[in-house]
């Protein structure tokens, strides 16, 4: 077998049938991972497409160096977002692109509607579309304990859909191996409309070497960075909840629906507080030595009887992996200050099979709107959302997550939707339709969220952005440029795909020379516009699909908020958007839906 | 100069596959995760601790008295060492079945088991210190 990828795996549910395309000029030119995603969503996304219909595809695509270089261990979904109606792009770690590398593809398109529950079985060359009726309405958990072997040769993975999917629930995501997560923007709603419940591809493959003594020579080095050195020393002691106290002491850790930029209890859901009473293990993905995936165990008693004394010893334990996302989603920004309580809530989160940052932003919404007497009471009914009351937010997690009426049906759209209906768009904290991340650091966060393909805090990295350019006097133009240099750089990394967290490592000249040892030369500068040329293409499907830069809100919440600037100005802010619609436009991309509408209208093959 | 290596704390393992991969670059210049004389044992589910298996060097070693070529054969120091032309053409693999630890796996390209080297790679890229790995005493 080549070192490098060439092969699609086209899966057909309706049909249940596969075929494999042999494209080794796709990998060749865009890589893998975002890259090769953007190019299979350009091929096989209709214009306009309903993204629950059977037409509307779903993309997964690893990278070059999946299997080969530490912490290149992620794979890339691609689809249409029902949330935000265009680009649907969400990253997971764990076993899945190992597994479908060493099945022998780089990339994975599954089409088509199947007429019940289903399930994916890939063994190597052999797929199989397999009627799976009973694992619907089973957690993710479940799924993966019932359909990972007992012990095999080679590299597995089992993905999975919740109840959130299979209701349709537009921030449904797909967990795979249990604690890893395409979380964002409802690829789980959009595999739910496909009645495809779970994924489980078994690779047994190799991928060979193509200058073995001096690729172990630099694979060594790059180890020893990981391991030995500082870089990634965050990520495998605390792991990312050190930024709960780090953001709390900058004033920048969102609380109380973004209202607040400390948390008086910041403390009882810190990192240091995770560590000291929760963390019972941590793991890795398959090909990266750093272990950031912290497992807290949650411990419920099952049989009030039983507690004879030891009671720990009748209680069952259950792992739940937490990073500083969902903390700050389901801590800080509930007010709810307490480690114990915020596992709960991400427990339900991944028994559901919901993305725990839009779940925080709905309930927080909510919350306020309820305050605020915007919600009719009988449409609450008995649940009334406060602040830091965590077993109600459950309650209400799972009437969302199973649609239970019409209220929650319209919680299920997400935090824009439901304020559209009820009103509260002031404080419906949404930006591009997307549920910010935990970061009140300014104006490069919240400009870096609203212009990012994916309207992700990990599409430019604004808010670490920020953190330079408070210190440093950036003016709000030099923001904007080094927000756009980060996310054409990152769609390179991300086509490789590397995990987010060791993107210091792969510096440009250490990704140069890992690119020749496969047999890819590549220069600096070509990868550059490589990722310049990806962004544009997922850009331009966005606009294809309605999505208008220059037309979008940023919430008035935003700017109440005091961050480290102060509170940001809203003039300030559209004067940034401005500016960087310009310079991207500079850069030959339209993005302004008159000219496509226009377009559209004078071309021969317009739509009536 | 022989080494002896052991899997002494597989209990701290993370899953993170170092050492596995690191075995195949040493043996086969590949990445394999199936030609491979380390193995990261999943238990039925990612909840379940990794378990690691490594050839523990046996002084009686049951793959080999299993084996009716005579292909595998116990060194001095225990384990075994593979002659693969007297291998060739075994379609039992007795000496696979015979490892009680499931410690030797198929090369199913080549079909020969595979035999660990005591090269260590697997110590040395594992950032947990499962193994150790030391020269042996004569």
């Amino acid at each position: 077998m080549s070192s490098r990828l060439r092969r699609v795996l086209h899966i057909d549910l309706a049909e249940k049938e596969s075929r494999v395309d042999e494209r080794p000029e796709l990998f060749d030119t865009y890589l893998g991972g975002a890259g090769v995603a953007s190019k299979l969503l350009e091929e096989e996304c209709p214009p306009r497409v309903d993204p629950f219909s059977p037409e509307s595809p779903v993309i997964f695509a690893v990278g070059p160096f999946t299997g080969l270089l530490p912490s290149m261990v992620k794979t890339v979904a691609m689809f249409k977002s029902p949330l935000t109606g265009n680009l649907g792009e969400s990253h997971c770690g764990g076993h899945f692109a190992t597994a479908l590398r060493f099945a022998g593809f780089g990339a994975l398109v599954v089409k088509g509607a199947a007429d019940g529950p289903s399930l994916v079985l890939i063994e190597d060359s052999e797929v199989r579309v397999k009627a799976a009726s009973s694992l619907w309405g089973l957690s993710p958990l479940q799924v993966e304990k019932s359909l990972r072997s007992a012990d095999q040769e080679g590299m597995e993975s089992v993905a999975s859909i919740g109840i959130a999917g299979e209701n349709g629930v537009y921030y449904s995501g797909l967990i795979a191996d249990r604690y890893h997560h395409f979380g964002r923007l409802g690829l789980g709603a959009v595999m739910g409309a496909k009645k495809l419940k779970a994924i489980r591809i078994h690779g047994t493959g190799e991928v060979a070497l193509e200058r073995p003594t001096e690729f172990k020579e630099f694979y060594e080095q790059i180890h020893r960075r990981i391991v030995q050195t500082e870089e990634m020393r965050k990520y495998h002691d605390l792991g990312t909840p050190i930024n709960v106290m780090m953001l709390n002491e900058l004033g920048a850790l969102p609380t109380k629906n973004f209202t607040q930029p400390r948390f008086e209890r910041a403390e009882g859901i810190s990192g240091e507080r995770f560590l000291e009473t929760l963390l019972e293990r941590k793991i890795s993905c398959p090909g990266c030595p750093v272990g950031c995936i912290h497992l807290g165990g949650l411990r419920t008693s099952f049989s009030p009887e039983h507690e004879l004394g030891r009671r720990e010893a009748f209680e069952e334990l259950e792992l739940v992996p937490y990073n500083y996302e969902p903390i700050f989603a389901l801590g800080s920004n509930l007010e709810i200050g307490d480690a114990s309580s915020v596992l709960r809530l991400i427990a339900q989160c991944e028994r559901l099979g919901m993305d725990a940052i839009m779940t925080g932003s709905v309930l927080a919404w909510l919350t306020e709107a309820v305050e605020k007497g915007l919600i009719p009471r009988q449409e609450i009914g008995e649940l009334e959302p406060r602040w830091g009351d965590a077993p109600t937010y459950s309650k209400i997690m799972e009437n969302i997550a199973l649609t239970k009426n019409q209220f929650y049906k319209r919680l299920a759209l997400g935090t824009a939707a439901a304020a559209e209906k009820y009103g509260g768009k002031d404080f419906a904290v949404s930006i591009g339709k997307n549920s910010p991340a935990g970061y009140a650091t300014g104006y490069g966060f919240v400009v870096g969220t609203l212009v990012g393909a994916r309207h992700s805090h990990l599409s430019n990295m604004g808010y670490s952005i920020d953190q330079k350019a408070v210190k440093s006097n950036l003016s709000l133009e030099q923001i904007v440029e080094k927000i756009a240099d980060e996310e054409d750089w990152l769609y390179v990394y991300y086509s490789l795909v590397g995990c987010y967290f060791a993107r210091g490592v792969y510096d440009e000249e250490t990704i140069v020379k890992a690119l020749a040892l496969i047999g890819l030369p590549k220069a600096g500068g070509s990868l550059r516009g490589l990722g310049n040329e990806i962004f544009q293409r997922l850009y331009r499907f966005k606009v294809r699909e309605g999505f208008n830069l220059g037309k979008e809100e940023i919430p008035k919440r935003m700017t109440e908020i005091e961050t480290p600037y102060g509170r940001l100005d809203q003039g300030k802010l559209r004067e940034m958007v401005q500016h960087y619609i310009r310079l991207r436009e500079r850069q030959g991309l339209r993005l302004r839906r008159e000219d496509e509408a226009l377009t559209e209208l004078l071309s021969p093959t317009a739509k009536t | 100069m022989r080494f002896h290596i052991e899997v002494e704390h597989p209990e701290r393992c993370i899953g993170c596959y170092s050492c596995l991969y690191a075995c195949s670059r040493h043996l086969y210049s590949v990445v394999d995760p199936t030609r491979v004389a380390v193995f990261v044992r999943v238990n039925k589910s990612l909840e379940n601790p990794f378990n690691i298996i490594a050839c523990r060097f046996c002084a009686a070693p049951e793959c080999a008295l299993a084996c009716p070529q005579g292909a595998l054969e116990t060194l001095p120091e225990g384990g075994v060492t593979l002659t693969p032309s007297k291998c060739a053409g075994c379609k039992n693999f007795d000496c696979i079945e015979a490892c009680m630890l499931g410690a030797l796996v198929l090369d199913r390209r080549a079909r020969i088991p595979v035999i660990c080297d005591r090269c260590g790679d697997c110590a040395k890229f594992c950032p947990h210190d499962i193994f150790r790995y030391e020269e042996m005493k004569t």
